[in-house]
């Protein structure tokens, strides 16, 4: 290349880096700053000759300035490109000593004059604050949705034990029609007052839940067994417990997530005699956990909908139920920072998987 | 016993009042049942002030939680750190089952708290429950 066509592609290469819409700060070993882009300028407050051959602490706040050397040796030992903020936020530190919010991709740069560290900044502020606000109005929707079911018990108590009453005191003294008329209500009121109970019991989920401590979910899963008992003799059913490990968990939930999980395998049976197991594997910070049966199986195209509120997929008399148990199952497990999903056969069986944070999960939720 | 049992119902939604007195009047026994529509009353009731100069010490009061001006556990309260009236059995009757209600109830001294979540089934067999526990498995003061 001749000395004219390589100053051009110099050239290139710096106004690449000066319009990136990244803020890119390009460190040596010695943790100096060497190369500074204008949107770094911006970002932190600082001018080019403020900065360059200033070590990077200057742009990381005060409380974590001591342990960032250690955490850039770290870096240069196992010198993969990652982001370092993965799934964590982190603040820079701007002249006037205010703070933002920021993400950070690492990427070495072997040079013949060593090996430098390029850092890609992000603000995240606009994002962190349009997180915040979708959480603040998912909190306040889920206090509405708890308060309003809450408080619609009572005056639909008042409607279905008067109808009801109505019904009971007045049968054949009226005429049939009315007789058709009082059950209809005294029908309507009751199912009304099931699934506000059940729109009660989902909002508990979010808007009563207790923090995640370390929990033995073995002894939860034989308790649970032990409460189910009755049904699980009157269905002839055996469970099959294999050893089971300690989460981080909310254990009121965890108990109702099995007992949805193992109440619906037993109601779901088919002609055999049910044989239910319950099993965890280890997969990084998690334990992936597996409810399966023998049961009727679930057609997989419903694989998705059954975990919708209210979502049932036979018709009302054949089995119990308004169809919230998996909704609360799938809200639970998501307030643990788990997904869950189904592998399913019709007719032969169902296997419900979802995942719960280990006892030393960084980020359990 | 000669004369009828005396129940306080201290109860602000009338739906309640007419069942519950409905359930105890169509009992074997005879009941004698003063309702009073809020805390304060409940407490004038009992203190005999007011206009309930003349009410009878009752053997039992039902109470709700939920009342307007007096809330249930305020009425509790005063029940329960007066002398003359601490004697008295008082069973909460509630739509709440909030863990803090119940664990409040007891703490100032209730007898007994029973919610009223559930079908008209269910309450009338409360309500029956009740009686039958208070009035005749038990022997009151």
């Amino acid at each position: 290349m001749s000395a004219v066509a390589e100053n051009q592609t110099q050239e290139m290469f710096r106004l690449i880096v000066e319009a990136a819409p990244n803020a890119i700060v390009v460190t040596n070993r010695q943790r100096m700053i060497t190369l500074i882009n204008r949107r770094t300028e911006e970002l932190f407050g600082y001018s080019r000759a403020e900065l360059v051959g200033q070590p990077t602490e200057i742009l990381v706040p005060m409380q974590f300035r001591k342990a960032h050397p250690a955490h850039v040796d770290g870096f240069f030992t196992a010198p993969e490109p990652r982001a370092i903020a993965a799934g964590r936020e982190l603040v820079g530190r701007r002249k006037d000593g205010t703070e933002v919010a920021i993400e950070i991709g690492l990427t070495p740069l072997p040079t013949s004059d060593g090996l430098f560290t390029l850092a890609s900044i992000l603000d995240i502020t606009e994002r962190k604050r349009n997180e915040d606000e979708l959480r603040r109005s998912n909190a306040e929707l889920e206090q509405f949705a708890y308060i309003a079911s809450h408080d619609l018990q009572e005056p639909l108590r008042m409607v279905a034990s008067y109808t009801e009453l109505l019904g009971q005191r007045y049968r054949g003294k009226l005429d049939e029609k009315a007789d058709k008329y009082i059950f209809y209500a005294v029908d309507g009121a009751k199912r009304m007052q099931a699934l506000v109970a059940d729109l009660l019991a989902f909002s508990r989920v979010g808007s009563q839940g207790r923090p995640l401590v370390p929990v033995e979910s073995e002894a939860v899963v034989n308790s649970v067994v032990d409460m189910l008992r009755g049904p699980i003799r009157k269905a002839n059913a055996t469970i099959e417990i294999s050893a089971l490990p300690a989460v981080l968990a909310d254990e009121g939930q965890l108990r109702q997530l099995f007992q949805n999980l193992i109440g619906n395998a037993l109601k779901f049976r088919a002609d055999a005699d049910p044989i239910i197991g319950v099993r965890a594997a280890r997969h990084g910070e998690r334990w992936l956990f597996c409810v399966e049966d023998n049961g009727i199986g679930i057609d997989m195209q419903y694989g998705e909908r059954i975990f919708q509120m209210f979502q049932r997929l036979h018709e009302r008399g054949k089995y119990e139920g308004s169809g919230i148990g998996l909704a609360i199952v799938k809200r639970i497990v998501e307030r643990h920072g788990g997904t869950i999903w189904l592998e399913s056969k019709l007719g032969l069986g169902t296997s419900f998987f979802f995942s719960l944070p280990s006892i030393g999960a960084k980020n359990p939720s | 016993m000669i004369r009828p049992i005396r129940v306080l119902l201290v109860e602000d939604n009338p739906g309640d009042a007419d069942l519950t007195r409905d359930t105890l009047e169509s009992g074997a026994q005879a009941f004698e049942i003063a309702v009073a529509v809020d805390g304060e009353e409940a407490i004038e009731y009992l203190l005999r002030r007011g206009r309930h100069t003349a009410a009878p010490r009752p053997d039992l009061v039902l109470l709700d939680l939920n009342l307007p001006r007096l809330h249930g556990v305020e009425v509790l309260a005063e029940i329960k750190q007066d002398d003359l009236l601490r004697a008295i059995p008082v069973v909460v009757f509630t739509s709440s089952d909030a863990e803090q209600d119940v664990l409040q109830s007891y703490q100032r001294g209730a007898n007994g708290y029973v919610t009223k979540a559930g079908d008209l089934g269910a309450f009338v067999a409360k309500v029956q429950a009740i009686e039958r526990f208070w009035f005749t498995v038990v022997t009151l003061p």
